[in-house]
């Protein structure tokens, strides 16, 4: 392994459009500035693996479209911008503002590190909204987005007896690529309700705003219909198997239908990934409309540390183009602030237009694909919400109805969220469970307390992590305590 | 108790190419051909396993689902460390991947 310096300028974490971009306007500018990506190569998850499908696997990247291929450009000139790349890493703390220094926590092939850099820029990106139904945590009941990462890690796909489930861009899109690679899913089943003509009517404007992104939206819609069955108005969803997936029962305007399937895909939107930023101690809030928290995002990315910037789907979907944007003026923010680190001042308010035209595309989307109200509020009570506990529906309203305060006393009573994703995919339905028992609203009734470490580490890694020696007398003491307790891998072999 | 890798054709998902740069690990006592920088999850899907753990609460059968490293249901045991991402690992030669037991009942310590 590579040694790598424990300090650095700029650490950014996640290496998808907003992470790049943001580094190769700072390393341009010849700043020090390491890029923390937890997956091998760079791209994040919407440009995942795209270098090696463009030499390895080039038929795939017109079956994966324009939105995938234009990565390609971005990774080229990241790979040459000079920033430090350090995939495989896990980052597993940012240490609190309490602590006389900032610090990253991270652990690369199982040896934990802390990096000190003046500033940290996040870009975590998103994940998929969780959609409990009965069955979802059958073998063969899988994401959208875990297929379509299949797909361009892997160039895997499933056979045409796949079903789809759901809404949101995402499953459209991934639709219309397993229609290119020569795969007709037997059936889509589309959780959307009906929308306004309020909403219809919202489509103008994204259609003004951003012509291309739309029309090759309407495409794919056109595209899928012709080829695949698409239900509508799909009220319920449950998956059926022993050990694994073997049909997927539907209701659609009052009839049930059973589908023979050994793969179903599901989606219901995209929510920010905040695990890192929660632990890090930001202020967050619940945003109504894409019903999901986010972090305080002020001026260009800035948030409630002086020292922590948050950008791309991390601080509220906006999608791969406004990522890119944003990452490059969060980069120049951030120059200006490690030029005069005295109190944050707000640079560039107003957004150029191009990020505003993308705006109005989302205005839209929002309000076209809202969340599926039955994957937030399962209506059967034996569905499983928290997967790693296996907690169900039931056992949260009761807990609510008897007095429970929110998700976290809500750990003490069912140890809902206490398994090994450490709540990330019960969350969200969690939160809005409680407040619909209680008759509260979500941004009232909170979240979990999010703590690092956020990815499993050991206590050995731990105690064999190299201590600064130089540093003031809290870090002395600390070290004393270590050496003490756990004895590194020098005194015991 | 693991469900093995079977031949291609219980596979959930099907490769669009042929493997052109072979790496062989071993998941339990089976040889599985990966293709190079595949994850070991996607690997193992792709080699046809439907059933990657049981889960420790009610042992009901878990394979992949996020397949981003969100949900922890990939967890196998990699080279002797216990409750590993699959999804999260690449495949390298010779890697030894095994089912990580991790109910309750039957819980080990694990060692480092």
């Amino acid at each position: 392994m590579i040694e790598h310096s424990a300090d650095c300028q700029v650490a950014i974490v996640g290496a998808g459009p907003a992470g790049l971009a943001a580094a190769c306007v700072l390393a341009d500018k010849g700043v020090d500035v390491v890029v923390l990506d937890e997956q091998a190569i760079p791209g994040g998850q919407v440009f995942r693996a795209v270098e090696k499908v463009s030499t390895a696997r080039s038929e795939d990247m017109g079956i994966l479209g324009t939105g995938f291929s234009a990565g390609l450009q971005l990774v080229e000139r990241f790979r040459a911008s000079g920033a430090v790349y350090r995939p495989g890493v896990a980052v597993w703390e940012i240490t609190s503002a309490h602590e006389p220094e900032l610090s990253i926590g991270l652990a690369e092939k199982g040896v934990a590190q802390m990096l000190y850099p003046r500033h940290i820029i996040l870009a975590t990106g998103a994940m998929e909204r969780p959609t409990p139904f009965p069955g979802w945590t059958l073998p063969g009941v899988m994401t959208v987005g875990a297929a379509q990462t299949l797909l361009k890690s892997s160039g895997l796909v499933p056979d045409s007896s796949v079903v789809l489930a759901g809404t949101g861009p995402l499953l459209y899109l991934y639709a219309s690529q397993l229609l290119r690679a020569g795969v007709t899913p037997q059936a889509i089943l589309d959780t959307r309700p009906p929308v306004s003509w309020h909403t219809h009517a919202l489509a103008l404007g994204a259609l003004t705003a951003c012509p291309g992104a739309m029309i090759q939206g309407l495409r794919w819609m056109h595209e899928i219909k012709k080829h695949t069955a698409v239900i509508a108005n799909i009220t319920s969803l449950k998956a059926y198997g022993k050990d694994q997936l073997r049909s997927v029962s539907y209701q659609a305007t009052g009839q049930v239908c059973d589908l023979t399937a050994e793969v179903l895909l599901v989606h219901d939107g995209v929510i920010p990934n905040t695990w890192l930023s929660m632990s890090a101690g930001i202020e967050h809030h619940f945003d109504p409309v894409q019903q999901c928290w986010v972090p305080d995002v002020r001026g260009v990315g800035m948030t409630s540390r002086d020292s922590i910037s948050i950008v791309g789907d991390t601080a509220g979907i906006a999608g791969a183009e406004v990522a890119l944007l944003q990452g490059e003026r969060v980069a120049r923010e951030v120059l200006g602030q490690l030029d005069s680190p005295q109190p944050a001042k707000l640079l560039s308010t107003k957004e150029p237009l191009a990020l505003r035209r993308r705006r109005r595309l989302r205005y839209f989307l929002d309000r076209y694909f809202p969340p599926t109200t039955q994957f937030q509020l399962p209506p059967d009570d034996n569905t499983i919400v928290c997967r790693c506990e296996e907690v169900t529906a039931g056992e949260i309203r009761q807990v609510a109805a008897r007095g429970c305060m929110g998700p976290n006393q809500g750990k003490a009573f069912t140890r809902c969220g206490m398994g090994p994703c450490m709540g990330r995919k019960c969350a969200a339905t969690v939160s809005q469970l409680m407040a619909e028992v209680r008759g509260m609203p979500v941004a009232e009734i909170g979240h979990y307390r999010i703590r690092p470490p956020i990815r499993p580490i050991t206590v050995g890694q731990l105690a064999d992590m190299p201590i600064r020696r130089e540093s003031n007398d809290l870090a002395e003491a600390g070290a004393s305590i270590y050496d003490t307790l756990a004895p590194g891998k020098n005194s015991t072999s | 108790m693991p469900t093995s890798v079977s031949d291609r054709n219980g596979s959930m998902f099907q490769r669009r190419h042929s493997i052109n740069q072979p790496v062989c690990f071993w998941f339990e006592d089976h040889e599985v051909v990966a293709n190079q920088g595949d994850s070991i999850a996607a690997a193992l899907l792709a080699a046809g396993l439907t059933q990657f753990r049981r889960s420790p609460v009610s042992g009901s059968p878990r394979a992949p689902y996020c397949m981003i490293g969100n949900c922890y249901e990939c967890l196998v045991e990699i080279e002797g460390q216990g409750s590993v991402q699959a999804c999260l690992v690449e495949a390298v030669e010779g890697m030894r991947v095994r089912v990580v037991s991790g109910s309750k009942s039957e819980a080990r310590s694990t060692d480092n």
